[in-house]
């Protein structure tokens, strides 16, 4: 019988959840390449607004708030992603628990249910992974609330982007300039609202 | 599905052979699991990988207590023998796991804790078990660099690792050798290729030729008895070790 053991399946739930890391680590990774960019756009801005001189002093203002927003937002993110490579952990310890409990589950079903030491081993395993989870799930609230938190930041960066914007259009020669850089940020911005969209739908665990 | 046989029974003290699967996937070796059990304890010997865990366990169930199990003898740190450990552990944290001290950082990685592993020293020790003293017995460098194998003195048995070892096609599937220069043949290139050592191998043969041995007991294939034992130390130590091709 060449036909591979039933028991061994599980690897296919525990590599879900790790794709579930690896989706929320590859949205952070572009939200921290965004907030990069947005510090170069809005460096770039301040040096515009310098030459545009009077004409743009509220939008020169605006490009240093925004050049602090950056600067804020790739914080935000880095401890995100301390989150997220910790969390790595937690679930290889999921997976390895399910891998393990399970297969001892067929070993057991196999010799019967009576065999010696398979309720205590059970109950041990299910213990164990019921701690791994509740890990799990903490650190699960920990990155919610915390993209909830970015998300207000990244609200603040669209206020900012609206208003240089404005700013933009009291820039006399150097108006379509200063309006082409507010566009950018504005699109910038609204790449990183989807991409904390999609991050504040993904769970670390399944409820 | 595995099933375990009694190979050796005398009051409380038996081996039992989990050996030769028929309905094992066939891209994993062929394995066999030994256990020895005195009294109120067992020691399973290369308790195999984890695809064949639950068999493994289901037939040492069937004939002996499985809380009973004390520790576990790994030859070497090959995943065909210690790959379940983390298994194992599962089931019964506090077993212990004697190995080679060469392997004693490696085998962390298929599972256990610090305090799993007993480090067996270069000479070998003695495992007790139920107040009977087995030996571990230097077999370094056929194949593992830090190797054991496992001498009963009293039920006269050597479990003999990947010594011995055959593979068998599927028509031989008896317990024992029954025909040594049948059987040899589906030894010989195994013995050619993963013992590396002719000096090891001279040690060896020497050193298991002052032991009294009336079975001994390889990791794959059939068991070797009476006579077939010194027929095979004779084979072993005839045969040139080491090579590539044959
Ligand atoms: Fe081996
Ligand atoms: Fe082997």
């Amino acid at each position: 019988m060449n036909a591979p053991q039933p028991n061994l399946h599980v690897k296919a739930r525990g590599s879900s959840e790790l794709a579930r890391i690896v989706r929320v680590n590859e949205e952070i990774k572009a939200i921290v390449a965004t907030a990069f960019r947005i510090n170069l756009m809005a460096l770039n801005a301040i040096f515009l607004a310098k030459r545009a001189g009077n004409a743009a002093l509220g939008f020169g203002v605006l490009s240093n708030e925004l050049r602090r927003f950056a600067q804020d937002l790739t914080r935000n993110m880095s401890s995100l992603r301390d989150m997220t490579s910790g969390s790595v952990g937690s679930v290889t310890g999921v997976v390895q628990y399910q891998r393990n409990s399970s297969i001892l589950a067929e070993a057991i079903r196999l010799s019967g249910d009576g065999v010696p030491g398979a309720r205590e081993a059970r109950r041990r395993g299910a213990a164990r992974l019921a701690a791994q989870q509740a890990k799990l799930r903490a650190l699960d609230i920990r990155l919610r609330s915390a993209v909830e938190e970015t998300q207000q930041l990244v609200e603040l960066g669209g206020v900012l982007a609206r208003s240089a914007k404005i700013e933009a259009a009291y820039g006399g020669t150097f108006s379509p300039a200063l309006m082409q850089v507010s566009t950018d940020f504005a699109e910038v911005i609204a790449q990183i609202k989807r991409s904390l969209e999609i991050l504040g739908k993904e769970r670390l665990v399944k409820d | 599905m595995k099933q375990a046989h009694c190979i050796f029974e005398e009051d409380d003290h038996r081996w039992l052979a989990i050996a030769r699967d028929p309905s094992k996937p066939g891209h994993i070796i062929d394995t066999n699991e030994y256990v020895v059990v005195k009294g109120k304890e067992a020691l399973l010997c290369d308790p195999g990988g984890i695809e064949i865990f639950p068999s493994v366990f289901s037939a040492l169930s069937a004939e002996c207590d499985p809380t009973r199990l004390a520790g576990i003898f790994s030859s070497h740190q090959d995943p065909d023998i210690i790959s379940s450990l983390a298994l194992w552990l599962e089931f019964k944290p506090e077993l212990k796991c004697y190995i080679s001290w060469l392997w004693q950082s490696f085998l962390p990685h298929f599972g256990g804790e610090e305090s799993t592993f007993v480090p067996i020293p270069d000479p070998g020790m003695t495992i007790l078990l139920g107040g009977i003293e087995l030996q571990a017995i230097p077999a370094h460098y056929l194949h593992s660099s830090g190797n054991f194998h496992l001498y009963d003195p009293k039920a006269k048995i050597l479990f003999s690792g990947d010594v011995g070892a055959a593979l068998l096609p599927a028509d031989h599937n008896g317990l024992y050798v029954e025909d040594f220069g049948r059987h040899i043949r589906h030894a010989e290139a195994f013995h050619k290729r993963w013992m590396g050592s002719d000096k090891a191998k001279r040690d060896w043969c020497e050193r298991v030729s002052r032991l009294e041995i009336d079975m001994m007991v390889p990791q794959h294939g059939a068991i070797y008895r009476g006579a077939d034992v010194q027929r095979f130390i004779n084979w072993f130590s005839a045969l040139e070790v080491g090579v590539l091709r044959s």
